[in-house]
């Protein structure tokens, strides 16, 4: 991966560099009229663990990060700039802190109702406090949960989360779908009940195989898998490298603060991103999209994605 | 005629090039430091306001009293010993049976018990982690096995037996002050984490474990609430359990 070179605005595509990829913004401005330009900001987080309020102020690293209280406020400055955002999480919205102990989740659920998440999947811990207190707190959320390679057939989650969800924001319908982790060696098998894992690379290819035919514009996939390891463990990488339609995956589980998305190519020779922003809600990932077809004809379809830091205000 | 032709014509195309047309994303990213230095909300800020008054209602709610506070060190430590004897009499109430041996990882334990006052909020500092107590039967070669790791990792907090490491290997081991014997079989409480194969345990992988989702922090307040009950203070001796010899 040459990291340095995917800063610098290189396109990365199956193999062509397009000249329209790198229109100047003005450009950009006469597709705004074109129903084929969409934009949409994904606002994202990963392993809140249960961090509703702030690191304490005791000269420890992290001291007087995080905290839901000035995450909704970032958020809501963000939504009153830009028309059409989705927020999104990547599980383990519970556990570490007394408040998840005593209150086994409610108010995790309850503030991401407030701030108006659109969907999240299940990290291993969000089972801590068992696979019925699991089904009791997200049936008090909002939004969905999806999770495509969990069979929870016959255990108190059955039909409480969906393997996908299909969101339009504006002009842009977007496909969300989600995979976990294989949870058996991580925790004590009877927090998840009958909970069966499948593959989550064949699942995830099957789920977003449905959501192409769907016509979505964007294919997004909620991770729990973690986003690489030294062996041949399943992970975002590998997923990214293995999927077919799957545009970005939003990770967690490894609480890895990326200084920047991962870009890979995956088997129709087209990108999938990859990001993550640590864990406990010390930052709020922010991905804008704008998406726009060319005039120019090929015969398969082509995806060019240009990547850039956006500037701070 | 020939207008219409061409608008169905035109249509025809576009819906064909829709299809073949190439797709170009443009994505700019940032990642925000969420911070107190960001102005609070009002609406979250009310909606946790009870729960955050209950939890601290909670941590600060005293269970105990300890006149000599409880300090961790290895191989030995009146915390450790308090914790581990905490794991197999409690084991033993829950279980309804003899358990032999209870121990625990000492990375579990974070933080020292200071004299004075004990709080939930104390316990909650002093073991972070959600571990559940489990038993496990084992034979007196696997116990060996275990023994000999522990004094491989120059010991952990253990209750129900004394022994001696020399040479990173256990010796002179007594279980419940009668010597060890390999053809006996033990009942041993400890962590699921450990049970699991964590810190090394890998021996103990493929035993089955019996787990009634206690976790052990709860069991340690709820020991303490019992013995400040009977009017006991909570302080513990240092018993040579754990020793090197040369």
């Amino acid at each position: 991966m040459q990291r340095r070179k995917f800063i610098k605005e290189t396109t990365f595509a199956g193999g062509a560099l397009l000249a329209s990829s790198i229109l100047p913004i003005n450009n950009l401005y006469a597709y705004n009229l074109d129903k084929d330009f969409k934009e949409i900001t994904i606002l994202h987080t990963n392993d809140m663990h249960s961090r509703v309020e702030p690191f304490p102020q005791d000269g420890s690293k992290n001291a007087g990060l995080g905290g839901i209280s000035a995450r909704a406020t970032l958020i809501n400055n963000i939504r009153a700039e830009v028309e059409q955002v989705l927020l999104l999480d990547a599980g383990d919205i519970f556990q570490e802190t007394p408040y998840f102990n005593l209150f086994k989740g409610e108010p995790e659920i309850k503030a991401m109702n407030l701030m108006g998440y659109d969907a999240a999947t299940l990290g291993e811990h969000d089972f801590d406090a068992g696979i019925e207190n699991l089904a009791l707190q997200i049936s008090k959320a909002n939004f969905p949960f999806v999770i495509c390679n969990y069979d929870f057939i016959n255990t108190p989650m059955e039909g409480k989360t969906k393997p996908y969800t299909l969101i339009k924001k504006g002009n842009i319908k977007i496909g969300i779908l989600g995979v976990g982790i294989e949870f058996k060696n991580l925790r004590t098998e009877e927090l998840f009940g009958n909970t069966k894992y499948k593959n989550p690379i064949e699942q995830a290819n099957i789920t977003a195989d449905k959501l192409k035919k769907e016509n979505c514009d964007l294919i997004i996939c909620l991770s729990h898998l973690g986003d690489k390891y030294n062996d041949d463990q399943l992970s975002d990488e590998i997923l990214a490298k293995e999927n077919f339609d799957i545009d970005l995956i939003i990770g967690g589980h490894t609480h890895r603060f990326f200084k920047e998305p991962r870009i890979y190519i995956n088997r129709n020779k087209n990108n999938t991103i990859v990001n993550q922003v640590g864990w406990a809600g010390i930052q709020l990932g922010r991905l804008d999209y704008s998406i726009s077809r060319t005039k120019k004809k090929t015969l398969t379809k082509k995806q060019t994605v240009v990547i850039k830091k956006k500037k701070e205000e | 005629m020939p207008k219409l032709t061409a608008i169905f014509f035109c249509v025809a195309l576009s819906l064909f090039s829709y299809k073949v047309k190439s797709q170009n994303i443009k994505v700019s990213y940032r990642h925000y430091s969420v911070s107190n230095e960001n102005k609070t909300d009002a609406t979250l800020d009310s909606m946790l306001k009870p729960y955050a008054e209950n939890m601290y209602k909670v941590m600060n709610t005293v269970i105990g009293f300890s006149t000599k506070g409880l300090f961790k060190k290895l191989p030995e430590s009146t915390l450790g010993n308090f914790f581990a004897d905490c794991i197999k009499n409690v084991a033993e109430q829950q279980y309804e049976q003899k358990i032999d041996i209870g121990f625990i990882n000492y990375g579990s334990i974070r933080k020292n018990i200071f004299k004075g006052d004990i709080t939930i909020g104390n316990i909650y500092e002093v073991l972070p982690y959600d571990n559940f107590i489990v038993i496990q039967n084992i034979d007196g070669i696997m116990l060996k096995n275990i023994l000999n790791h522990i004094a491989e990792i120059g010991g952990v907090p253990i209750s129900g037996i004394t022994m001696q490491i020399k040479n990173k290997q256990a010796t002179n081991i007594l279980i419940n002050n009668l010597p060890f014997n390999e053809n006996d079989n033990y009942t041993i409480a400890t962590y699921d984490f450990i049970a699991n194969g964590g810190n090394g345990f890998e021996m103990l992988k493929n035993i089955p474990i019996k787990n009634k989702s206690y976790l052990f922090r709860e069991a340690v307040i709820d020991y303490i609430k019992q013995l400040s009950k009977q009017g006991r203070t909570i302080d513990w001796k240092i018993e040579n359990r754990i020793t090197f010899s040369n």
